[in-house]
């Protein structure tokens, strides 16, 4: 197993598309900055206005925590994608290739083959996470700097510089398992489409339907709850004045549950599908 | 127009009284002039209800004619009316004062005084004060504006010589946040009965005043 992991690290890394996706992360957070930039000043204008007839404000909220914060909100439906397209294609491309017959014509066992591809997979996600959140976090602290985050979530909520750091970390955590979510998705696709183009439209509808479906009432709370659409946005919880922990976790776990449902689905369907 | 039949009855009840400016407080308007300048350390507690803001620190810069000057490192929110310890404005003007007699509150026996600024500039349209005539200093005021509503004014102090508050409650009518619906989190939930409740809200803030240098 660790030898099939490491070879699909190699492979993965050799690749010009893993590069061109990471390429592509990076070009949508810069794009995202200079939005956030002129949308954070006008987030700003709409939050306080109606409090400047009877507050004065002193010091700045247009900071590197606000920039993040509407980074987050942007990046949770362009990311995906990407990350669905390039962890799809660790199988899909083997399929097209041909590459899989020669591989398991060889004393390879099926499961460990394409376990070996769902680790390298979620390895990807949580590396390209871990690279949005710190070249994000460069950006937008050397360029904005620090200072409180203001956010509109029921109540107007403000949060002290440090505060917001660690909020902001733990809502890149809690997003990196919604990551994982859609990286397992595409994984579990591509064993049952086979086919790249394919696979990359289920996914992209997936995603989208996902994100339809999010503000969808179930009108029972406890199917609200298991409601996969409903659980993507998790990370929103790190910025109501009191964090719900509780909620966070179950959330979390219940998503993690599915992730690992659907992996033994693709694992299970893989050992029964014909090599060709 | 509350406010304007409120002076216009006062006026006329107390048209005998109402030529001379209560000693008391031209007493401690007296003391109050003498404060020239003084910067002080301000802990803000602000309570509005759809407000969450953690407790924040400002250096507060009082020059007497002078806007008072707030600095801080983090962002703070100041209400605009409520933190003139001094009273600069409502003794801007020329005034005429009404003795409403005296009236216990906490425990503390207060003079009440009226108010009522007689010349057009004036922000300030009525301020009923009370005042403590034993340490010659306001512990109270309910201040009626004739643009920005009203609000009042707790003081507290350190000592029984001090003209400075050490702690202040202020309370405020503050307007309902309008925010549009792109702006809230996508799952925000909608709770229409509190969007149509009114408009205003009251508002307070606990102010700790602290370190004053003169």
């Amino acid at each position: 197993m660790k030898t099939l992991v490491w070879a699909e690290i190699v492979k993965l890394m050799k690749q010009s598309k893993t590069y061109y996706a990471l390429g592509a992360v990076f070009l949508i957070e810069c794009l995202i900055f200079i939005t956030a930039y002129y949308q954070g000043s006008a987030i700003l204008d709409v939050l306080l206005d109606s409090l400047k007839q009877s507050f004065y404000f002193e010091g700045t909220l247009l900071n590197g925590n606000l920039i993040l914060y509407i980074v987050l909100n942007g990046l949770w439906f362009n990311v995906p994608l990407i990350i669905m397209i390039i962890t799809s294609g660790i199988l899909t491309d083997e399929y097209k290739d041909g590459t899989i017959q020669t591989t398991l014509l060889q004393a390879v066992d099926k499961g460990s083959f394409i376990g070996a591809k769902y680790v390298v997979a979620i390895g990807f996600t949580l590396f390209v996470i871990a690279f949005m959140m710190v070249s994000s976090g460069i950006l937008a602290y050397t360029i904005f700097g620090k200072g409180d985050l203001v956010v509109y979530l029921q109540t107007l909520n403000f949060f002290p510089a440090a505060d917001a750091f660690q909020r902001i970390g733990w809502a890149f955590a809690s997003g990196a398992v919604a990551m994982l979510f859609y990286s397992v998705v595409s994984m579990t696709l591509a064993v049952w489409i086979k086919e790249a183009a394919k696979t990359w439209i289920a996914s992209a509808l997936f995603l989208i339907i996902t994100n339809l479906l999010l503000k969808l009432d179930l009108g029972i709370a406890i199917a609200n709850h298991f409601f996969f659409p409903k659980l993507m946005d998790t990370w929103q919880a790190f910025f109501y004045h009191e964090i719900d922990w509780g909620l966070v976790w179950l959330n979390n776990t219940i998503l993690l549950g599915y992730g690992v449902c659907l992996i033994g689905l693709g694992v299970w369907t893989f050992r029964k599908q014909d090599i060709g | 127009m509350k406010i304007i039949w409120m002076m216009a009855l006062l006026l006329l009840t107390h048209v005998g009284m109402a030529q001379e400016v209560d000693a008391d407080l031209m007493k401690i308007k007296k003391r109050l002039d003498a404060v020239q300048r003084f910067t002080a350390t301000v802990v803000l507690d602000l309570d509005v209800p759809f407000i969450r803001m953690p407790t924040k620190t400002a250096q507060m810069h009082y020059e007497k004619g002078k806007q008072t000057r707030f600095s801080s490192d983090d962002f703070v929110m100041l209400p605009k009316r409520g933190l003139d310890f001094s009273f600069d404005e409502l003794f801007k003007y020329p005034f005429i004062t009404v003795d409403r007699g005296m009236e216990t509150r906490s425990g503390q026996s207060l003079k009440v005084v009226h108010v009522i600024p007689s010349d057009n500039r004036a922000e300030l349209a009525l301020a009923t004060l009370y005042l403590d005539i034993i340490n010659q200093r306001i512990m109270q005021s309910e201040i009626n504006t004739r643009k920005e509503g009203s609000y009042t004014l707790s003081m507290h102090y350190a000592k029984p010589s001090d003209i400075l508050p050490n702690r202040v409650e202020a309370t405020f009518a503050v307007e309902r946040l309008k925010i549009p619906f792109n702006f809230m989190g996508k799952d925000t939930q909608i709770d229409r009965q509190q969007l149509k409740s009114t408009d205003k809200k009251t508002g307070a803030i606990k102010i700790q005043i602290k370190d004053y240098k003169f």
